[in-house]
């Protein structure tokens, strides 16, 4: 029953993607071919990754899309873990009635049109609300299924309790920090981010929270729907694609061919591959995937401990979101209103910058393993033209925006169609691709959940006036550049340590922007330490996104990565301080 | 649902207000000033939390919010609240308003009223409406006359209203995120777009779009709301001292927009813009005729477009 909800709705949210992408590529065409727009494109592709995410989520509850914090939970004893289970169910629940409740609750309030679409408003809130119901009903018939009846049904009564508890609370603490304590609880339980996000913005109600329930939900739902977002959908695609393409096995032999000669020539062509993977792919999730499925039974076969290789394609996949196209500076660009252009650009140095210092790392690390044959001129001319489709990809994405042929929202569409036509040109198997539009939608209804369950918090702590303070803060301080600059990389590597990167950018970059920028510190260049900072945290415990996903593809375990990578990390934080001092010079 | 729900209405006096701009701007100043005003005639009834920079999302969100009780009050421009009330669009008409005045005489006549009624059966309490400016066209080249845009890619807001307007003149419509403009249109997936002067300045536009040419064509027009929420919880005494200061308010926030607007095409001209007349006036009526065709019933009928021309 669970399987066959889950098997359908993820049809859904695949044909939900091809639709997004059928839109904007028809729009774009419209415009080139045709000189004519199509009104309201934005609109109705912002309505669709709405219904993507509403589909998604259920989906994305378990496995590494969940985002839990179970390093924790692992540690307690067997009955403990039992109990820590029904507690983050619980949250769960929360979640889920936050969505379903304040979902119908707001769909009966809204009352407007959408004067592009000629649609109600009200149907967004009540995609969100089915979500929440979804939700609920799979998250049942999963613990079901696995045998655990009772424990559930325990967490939904918890949970319903909870949110029905008729309270009113004296409103001592700001409700923002409230909220984000009982976010932290939720965390601990081993709950999924976004659902502990959803349901401390809930729970912060009775502590005095200005964001009521329905509220609470049209601004979950305007908080995912932002024209720069759309962009994440089409990257995950064009990452997916790519590798079934085959074009990725290309730049992994052109990267071969250029430095596999060198000491310890698999882990340098392995970053090299990343970077020239980077150039085309916005997400460092798909990077880490695609190293892992390709590089890492090679490096093992060519005597790399396993740890050793593992670490390597987690240090390496970092780059990609520093490395335009980045879902990580669209989720800045939305988040500030930096421009994304600039991000982008400033983005590109600092990935090299970084890659230089990962390559030195790797240099120092592996003075043992044996170099690949060099080869010779003729076999690199073809493994470049071999490549050059692969190549074009990037191309088409940072020259398409740099050049200005469209926004970078039709770029990410343009790099996913272009990807899928060289899948198609490999003759992958229909099967293939359409699991891959599966997976890409699954990926980005996860990432569209965090982004949608952040703004409630960070509307929260927007009206507490928590980057004044921060500001404020900062500037009884002194407010000099270097302070300030220091101050906020702690606070990011702290952040980075525990938080994912997108929920930390979406909730911690309006908070400490203002800051650094009263501090004189230029906000393109903060906005790229920023993100750095955060995708370091991707490689450190607790919790490591990279390291995780490079440990499920791999099976070595994510203590033994998270001790292997250190060499990396340290090389990271070394490009981490050569970027911070460029900040401060120029 | 849930008793917390239930909105507690001994806390009313804390009023959260969204701002979209910072301290320095019209839109935040207004609320500093009906914020100290009511301060003097209403001493400790009111507790303004003034969120700038648009940190509490968009202009729809807001409106949402002030639905939905989680913001109290805001400015708006009508075009967004034309989702609740489809009849504001007449005040967005291409080429119907002669100017500031003539605007100002209609809002405060008995078509503003109505409006304003609709408004709050909408669930927005409005004391006076305001004047952004007007918007004016600007280009990369030299655009004075309609048919100088036929086939020139255009940056338009994603409303019926303007994509006609510029679709009519052979523009072809393109939807970028107003913070991607400045990149959109410096590399060139646009060629022109139409904005007030303050914004043409604020964005530094003039660095990529040199000529403005003052069209006038739409008087972005907007109002002070209150969340219908809020108003039930004031006494008649106090709405009327809040209708009084907001009133009052509306005219500094239109002479802060005059002055802002005249600074701002200064501050353009000094940076290498150029202002340009706009030629062949009947041209750019003609043009702006067909929306008015296609909007005329959602308005209220051509009489009150007639109405609206005829007003002195
Ligand atoms: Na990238
Ligand atoms: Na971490």
């Amino acid at each position: 029953m669970a399987a066959a909800i889950e098997a359908a709705l993820s049809t859904f949210a695949a044909t939900v993607l091809a639709a997004l992408l059928a839109l904007v590529l028809g729009s774009v065409t419209l415009r080139y071919l045709f000189s004519t727009g199509l009104v309201g494109a934005e609109v109705a592709g912002l309505w669709l990754f709405l219904l993507l995410v509403a589909l998604g989520m259920p989906l994305a509850a378990s496995g590494p899309l969940s985002m839990r914090l179970d390093i924790l939970v692992k540690l307690l004893p067997q009955r403990l873990r039992l109990l820590a289970g029904v507690a983050a169910d619980s949250v769960t629940v929360l979640a889920a009635l936050t969505l379903l409740l304040g979902g119908i609750d707001a769909a009966g309030l809204m009352g407007s049109t959408s004067v592009v679409l000629g649609l109600p408003d009200w149907l967004r809130p009540a995609a969100l609300a089915a979500g929440g119901a979804l939700l609920m009903a799979l998250l049942l018939l999963r613990r079901v299924a696995e045998g655990c009846g009772l424990p559930v049904l325990l967490s939904v009564l918890v949970g319903a309790g909870v949110y029905a508890l008729p309270v009113d609370y004296a409103a001592s603490w700001p409700p923002s920090l409230v909220a984000l304590m009982l976010a932290g609880i939720g965390l601990l339980f081993g709950a999924p981010l976004a659902h502990c996000l959803l349901a401390a913005a809930a729970l912060a109600v009775p502590f005095g929270s200005a964001l009521l329930l329905p509220a609470l939900v049209t601004n979950a739902a305007s908080g995912l729907s932002r024209f720069l977002l759309l962009a994440i959908p089409f990257f995950l695609l064009a990452g997916g694609l790519l590798t079934i393409s085959g074009a990725a096995e290309r730049l992994v032999r052109l990267a071969a061919s250029l430095v596999g000669h060198r000491r310890a020539g698999l882990a340098q062509t392995t970053l090299l591959t990343s970077l020239l993977f980077s150039g085309a792919s916005g997400s460092s999730v798909a990077n880490a995937a695609f190293g892992a499925g390709t590089f890492y039974p090679q490096l093992v076969r060519n005597g790399y401990p396993p740890a050793q290789a593992g670490a390597v394609i987690a240090a390496t996949s970092v780059l990609d979101n520093v490395i335009p196209p980045s879902i990580a500076f669209l989720l800045l660009a939305a988040a500030t209103d930096l421009s994304v252009g600039a991000l982008l650009l400033g983005g590109a140095y600092a990935g090299l910058v970084m890659a230089a210092c990962l390559a030195v790392a790797i240099h120092l690390v592996h003075r043992r393993t044996d170099p690949m044959p060099r080869v010779t001129g003729q076999e690199r001319r073809s493994a470049l033209l071999a490549a050059l489709p692969a190549l074009g990809l990037v191309l088409v994405v940072v020259g398409g925006i740099r050049i200005g042929l469209v926004t970078p929202t039709e770029a990410a569409a343009l790099a996913a169609g272009y990807a899928l036509l060289l899948a198609v040109a490999h003759r992958s198997g229909r099967a293939s691709l359409w699991s891959t539009f599966r997976q890409s939608a699954i990926e980005a209804a996860a990432i569209g959940l965090l982004i949608g369950a952040a703004a409630p918090m960070t509307f929260l702590l927007a009206v507490d006036d928590v980057a004044g303070m921060v500001t404020g803060f900062v500037t009884s301080l002194g407010g000099q550049a270097v302070v300030v600059l220091l101050l906020c990389n702690l606070v990011l590597l702290t952040t980075g340590l525990v938080l994912d990167i997108g929920a930390a950018i979406l909730l911690l970059a309006p908070i400490l922007l203002p800051a650094a920028v009263a501090a004189g510190i230029d906000p393109i260049a903060f906005g790229v330490i920023l993100v750095v900072n955060l995708m370091i945290g991707g490689v450190t415990p607790p919790v490591g996104i990279l390291i995780f996903v490079v440990s499920g593809l791999t099976g070595v375990e994510a203590p033994k990565l998270f001790r292997a990578v250190t060499p990396y990390l340290a090389a990271l934080l070394v490009a981490l301080l050569l970027l911070c001092l460029a900040a401060l010079v120029l | 649902a849930p008793v917390f729900l239930r909105p507690a209405s001994a806390r009313a006096t804390a009023l959260t207000v969204a701002s979209l701009l910072g301290e320095d701007k019209p839109e935040t100043k207004v609320w500093r000033r009906i914020g100290a005003r009511l301060e003097q005639r209403l001493p400790g009834r009111f507790r303004f939390r003034i969120v700038t920079n648009g940190a509490l999302g968009g202009e729809k969100d807001v409106a949402d919010g002030a639905r939905l009780g989680s913001i109290q009050a805001s400015l708006s421009t009508v075009s967004t609240l034309s989702a609740w009330v489809p009849e504001l669009q007449l005040l967005d008409l291409p080429f119907l308003f002669r100017d500031a005045d003539h605007l100002r005489r209609v809002v405060s006549g008995p078509i503003g009223h109505g409006l304003k009624q609709r408004l709050a059966e909408n669930g927005f309490v409005v004391p006076d409406f305001i004047d952004y400016g007007a918007r004016h066209l600007l280009a990369k080249e030299a655009v004075t006359r309609p048919d100088q845009l036929q086939g020139k890619t255009m940056r338009v807001i994603q409303s019926p209203l303007h994509t006609k307007l510029w679709s009519a003149f052979g523009a072809v419509p393109v939807g970028i995120p107003i913070t991607e403009t400045y990149n959109a249109l410096a590399t060139g997936v646009a060629d022109a777009m139409d904005l007030t002067a303050s914004a043409y300045a604020g964005f530094k536009l003039y660095e990529v779009l040199p000529y403005l040419t003052k069209t006038a064509h739409i008087r972005s027009s907007g109002v002070i709301f209150f969340a219908e929420s809020f108003w039930n919880s004031l006494t008649e005494e106090e709405r009327a001292i809040v209708t009084e200061v907001s009133a009052e308010a509306a005219l500094y926030f239109n002479t802060l927009m005059r002055q802002d607007e005249a600074a701002s095409l200064e501050l353009a001209q000094a940076n290498g813009g150029t202002v340009l007349e706009p030629e062949a006036l009947g041209a750019w009526q003609e043009g702006a005729r067909t929306v008015w065709m296609a909007f005329q019933e959602v308005v209220g009928g051509p009489q009150v477009i007639e109405t609206v021309r005829d007003t002195a």
